[in-house]
């Protein structure tokens, strides 16, 4: 845990300039003593300079002094880069810093925060407002000290100078000093304003991000775009006053500063003139003079960066200074293995707003018990459940578990013995194994090695998820990856020789929902290129992309008699499929089954606007590839705006013979046929074992394929390998590739295998088929009743019959509670509900 | 848009012609321009479901309406563990309007009693192109209504004195 006590958001901002950096702000001030002596000693070498060495022409004595002049410019430069190093260095690591504490402070704040908002805001705080505190921070000890000590070093030897001059060059000094502050306080003012607008305008993409389903299903773009434009307009309009005010305070500095000379020059120039100074001197006071100004000027910006790192800090820190609800990691003492009893006594919740959401609840369930939690839409279930859940925190009553008050548990406590099941389950991107080891890696701590807690193993997880019902799925993930050649050897050599076993026992059954690799017949679920090559490219200039634009192939498709009929063919389909989806939006669905991709559609539209004026031999090179492209891609089982006409099929057959012919004497290496005692790379594990592809989409097939192959694994003893490699699917972004279904079933697997002492389920079988639905209860009465405490918010009570406990929520108040029996038998609220559904 | 469909020589038999002339004999697609009719037509899918397959089942939402293009079916409704015919359906069938407008929890299952080739299409897909030419859900639900109520004037027409017992629950048309 942090080290410091105070929570990031107490902390004031001068307490980041020592705390983790005071060896390196010392090494930073000895620099500058140095610098400064530096800066200094070429003044007097100046001076000497013209005094003594040209006075009195000496050259020993010149090239002495502009030695020495030299060395300390040199040496001063060296300094000034090492000085701003290491300000660089404590700047960054004070980001570094800020934004790791920040961040694993507003992790811990409380659900009711992040209702309010919006994630945009939360990443502009992380990512911009902490920038200008932090570069404050790394200049927090240099700027000040090496600028306040030249400047008094110079102003020292300005007044050793001449004390009148300099008293009289000196003295613009306090009136920028009374003027510049005068200025910041509307800078500050505007730069509150500023972040707040930075706010709403992070918010707002955060926002339309989230929401881009509404957004694009309503068509509401202009409404959006009014919104977020309104906001770039306020934020430009601020940010040009603030960079006013910010420019005027420098302008007004640089005026005044100016006009030293200004005085130097008509004081000077008369003392001069009347023979009361010397010219050396003068010469020396103007250059010392204009010394002045660099360190003045990175006084006054330094100022700017103070009162802006200063209002930046607080209002970002304001924002986020709220108490965790719960207390994190429990102090002396290990995590409590608590029983699984739930007491709850008087229990009541309001919200910030004062509205009563839940009020005398009280009910107890013995270790093991389950209870449903039923009741209409806004009842109160699942605050309820959040509230046992310890994610809300109760405003009154008590609610027990294994006998500890639930509020002074820590949620390490609470994540060791309970397992929580939301309503909308999220899954984070990575594999299907990280996300359903998720709760057991969060238990696991660097320092706990003693608790026992090792990650499931293989066997655990796929006992989960067996039952959970999400197994079909993850042998089906297994089984459309494509292997690569260097890492599964010995695999790809197994389903060889499965393959042929396949053949042999299930072929003749799956004939129908499969499309074997035959030499002799023209494949329909594959592209009309995967017709041509009729096997897996080996080079890029034979991959699909390649083969567009590979010379030896098009001259093929010419000597074939092909390329003719091909562009006519790809004429056909640009056209059809134009005009099928020319006015629909980029929506993946409706391109599935296209050969033309959601970005190409544009680039089509034209082409086929050219199509019509021109014949094929009139086109250019860049259509005729375009066209040509489309037939390549062709394939008729998928796309059926257009027919394969059947000379075209024939001269395609004849052409994958000539092809073979040819490319075996020009190039041998370039493709690895199709043959069924080797494996192709190019294809799915299940694509190798049927040695063809899959031509259904429809799931009752797919079951009847799935029950086929599993038979052949377990027979091979192949299906925990697939099974591992299914878990390595990547889920996307969200679990995006994942249907709503499966991410409900990893979700509930990811609680399961923890095996917690009290499980809690928040509506979370609501996007499953009842077939799914009814496995997941099955589980429950028989795996979990009388091991876990089980409360389970419902929606669709036909699942409710087996609970050891029923309660009938109304307005926040438990109205009746008993067995299903007992409740149905009174013809209470139960009954009516069950009647009105 | 035009009508380059019907003049499309490579598509004189393609499976996109056909769904369309299916969909336009359909009286639930009936009041859809051609111009959104062909996106649906293209949408659809092409399916065989062997003999004693289900098409779909009691409790489930499949989510999916069928057009039978070839084979029989039956409609089955179990109860309590026993399973009831209700009806064979044959080719030229369509079923699951009601199925396209929103989530539908099956009542009946529809067990293909010969090999049965369907016409598919989703509610997904079919919602998603609404979304995109929300001017036509008025059209659809006219046609919906149209149907319902005609449904119910067949039943009062046909059943007589035998079924007096359903009389007295008729009235969906009301709802």
């Amino acid at each position: 845990m942090e080290k410091a006590k105070v929570p990031i958001v107490k902390r004031p901002l001068f307490s980041w300039i020592f705390s983790d950096n005071a060896k390196l702000q010392i090494l930073l001030l000895f620099i500058i003593v140095v610098t400064v002596f530096a800066r200094v000693l070429p003044l007097e070498m100046q001076k000497r300079i013209v005094n003594e060495a040209i006075f009195l022409r000496k050259i020993d004595m010149l090239l002495l002094y502009c030695g020495i002049y030299l060395a300390s410019v040199i040496i001063a430069s060296v300094l000034k880069y090492l000085i701003n190093l290491l300000q660089n260095f404590i700047g960054q690591q004070a980001l570094a810093e800020m934004r790791k504490a920040l961040y694993h402070h507003i992790l811990t704040l409380p659900l009711s925060f992040f209702r309010k908002t919006q994630p945009g805001l939360v990443v502009s705080s992380l990512s911009n407002e902490l920038a200008a505190p932090s570069d404050f921070v790394g200049m927090a000890v240099g700027v000040p000290i090496i600028n306040v000590l030249t400047l008094l070093a110079f102003a020292g030897y300005l007044l050793w100078l001449n004390p009148l001059l300099a008293a009289v060059s000196l003295s613009i000094y306090p009136l920028v000093l009374f003027l510049v502050p005068v200025l910041q306080k509307r800078v500050n003012i505007i730069n509150k304003r500023r972040v707040e607008a930075a706010r709403d305008f992070s918010g707002r993409i955060g926002e339309s991000i989230t929401g881009i389903h509404e957004i694009q299903g309503n068509g509401a773009y202009h409404i959006e775009n009014r919104k977020y434009d309104g906001l770039v307009d306020k934020l430009r309009k601020i940010r040009f006053t603030w960079e006013a005010y910010r420019a005027a305070i420098k302008v007004t500095n640089n005026l005044f500063v100016n006009l030293g000379p200004f005085l130097v020059f008509i004081l000077g120039g008369y003392l001069a003139i009347k023979g009361r100074l010397e010219l050396g001197a003068l010469v020396a006071f103007l250059s010392a003079q204009e010394k002045l100004y660099d360190p003045w000027k990175e006084l006054i910006g330094f100022y700017q960066l103070y009162q802006d790192g200063i209002v930046n800090y607080k209002k970002t820190m304001d924002y986020f200074d709220i108490e965790p609800e719960f207390a994190l990691e429990p102090v002396d003492r290990k995590p409590y293995e608590l029983d699984g009893s739930l007491d709850i006594n008087d229990l009541s919740y309001e919200t910030d707003t004062g509205i009563q959401l839940l009020e005398e609840i009280t009910f107890s369930l013995k270790p093991g018990e389950h209870m449903a939690l039923v009741g209409f839409s806004g009842s109160g279930k699942s605050t309820l459940a959040l509230c046992v859940g310890q994610l809300y925190k109760y405003t009154g009553g008590s609610i027990r578990i294994g006998g500890k008050v639930i509020s002074e548990l820590t949620k390490r406590d609470m994540s060791q013995n309970m397992g929580f099941v939301s309503q909308t389950p999220f899954i984070f991107n990575g594999t299907i194994e990280e996300n359903l080891l998720y709760s057991c890696a969060a238990r696991i701590r660097e320092d706990s090695a003693d608790l026992d807690d090792t990650l499931p193993n293989l066997d655990d997880m796929i006992s989960i998820l067996q039952q959970t019902g999400i197994f079909a799925d993850v042998l089906r993930f297994g089984l459309n990856t494509i292997l690569t050649h260097d890492k599964h050897k010995d695999l790809t050599s197994t389903i060889v020789r499965v393959r042929q076993n396949f053949q042999r026992d299930f072929g003749e059954e799956l004939s129908d929902y499969v499309e074997f690799f035959n030499e002799d017949k023209y494949l329909y679920h594959s592209s009309i290129s995967d017709n041509l090559t009729f096997g897996t490219p080996n080079t890029v200039a034979f991959a699909d992309v390649g083969l567009i634009k590979n010379e030896y192939f098009l001259n093929f498709l010419k000597e074939s008699d092909l390329t003719r009929p091909l562009l006519s063919l790809g004429s056909e389909l640009s056209k059809q499929t134009v005009d099928i989806l020319g006015n629909l939006p980029p929506d993946k669905v409706f391109f599935e089954q296209s050969p033309i991709g959601p970005e190409e559609l544009d680039e089509y539209k034209s082409l086929v606007q050219r199509l019509k004026k021109k014949k094929l031999h009139q086109l250019s090179a860049q259509d005729s590839g375009m066209l040509m492209e489309q037939a390549l891609r062709f394939r008729p089982g998928k796309h059926k705006m257009v027919v394969l006409p059947q000379i075209l099929e024939r001269l395609i057959l004849e052409g994958r013979a000539l092809f073979k012919e040819k490319i075996s004497k020009d190039d041998p290496d370039a493709i690895s046929f199709y043959d069924m005692s080797s494996y192709i790379f190019s294809q799915t594990i299940l694509n190798n074992i049927f040695f063809g592809k899959s031509t259904t989409a429809l799931p009752q097939a797919q079951e009847k394929i799935n029950q086929f192959i599993i038979q052949l694994l377990i027979e091979e003893d192949l299906l925990e390998t697939i099974i591992e490699i299914g878990l390595q699917f990547q889920v996307g972004s969200k679990g995006d590739k994942l249907s709503g279904g499966q991410r409900q079933k990893l979700a509930i697997a990811r609680a399961f295998i923890k095996t917690p002492k009290m499980l809690i389920m928040d509506e979370s079988t609501s996007a499953l088929d009842n077939k799914s639905q009814a496995r997941i209860q099955n589980l429950l009465d028989t795996r979990w009743k009388g091991k876990s405490t089980l409360i389970s918010v419902i929606h669709r009570l036909d699942t409710i019959k087996n609970y050891d406990k029923i309660a009938v929520m109304k307005a926040g108040k438990i109205g009746e509670m008993g067995t299903y029996d007992e409740l149905i038998a009174k013809k209470g609220m139960l009954y009516e509900l069950i009647g009105k559904k | 848009m035009n009508l380059s469909a019907k003049n499309n020589e490579s598509c004189e038999s393609c499976e996109f012609d056909e769904s369309l002339k299916i969909l336009r004999e359909i009286p639930f697609f009936s009041r859809i321009p051609l111009e959104t009719l062909k996106v649906l037509a293209y949408l659809c899918t092409r399916e065989t479901f062997k003999q004693g397959d289900y098409l779909f089942n009691q409790n489930d939402d499949d989510g999916q309406a069928f057009y039978i293009i070839s084979g029989n079916a039956r409609l089955t409704h179990t109860n309590g563990g026993d399973e009831q015919e209700i009806r064979d359906y044959a080719e030229g069938t369509f079923l699951g309007g009601l199925t396209l407008m929103g989530n539908m929890v099956r009542l009946f299952s529809m067990k293909a009693l010969s090999d049965v080739t369907c016409l598919i299409l989703t509610r997904d897909k079919f919602s998603r192109v609404m979304n995109q030419y929300p001017d036509l859900m008025p059209k659809i639900i006219a046609a919906l209504i149209s149907a319902i109520r005609s449904w119910e004037e067949r039943f009062l027409n046909a059943s007589d004195e035998s079924c007096a017992a359903c009389k007295k629950r008729i009235g969906v048309s009301l709802a």
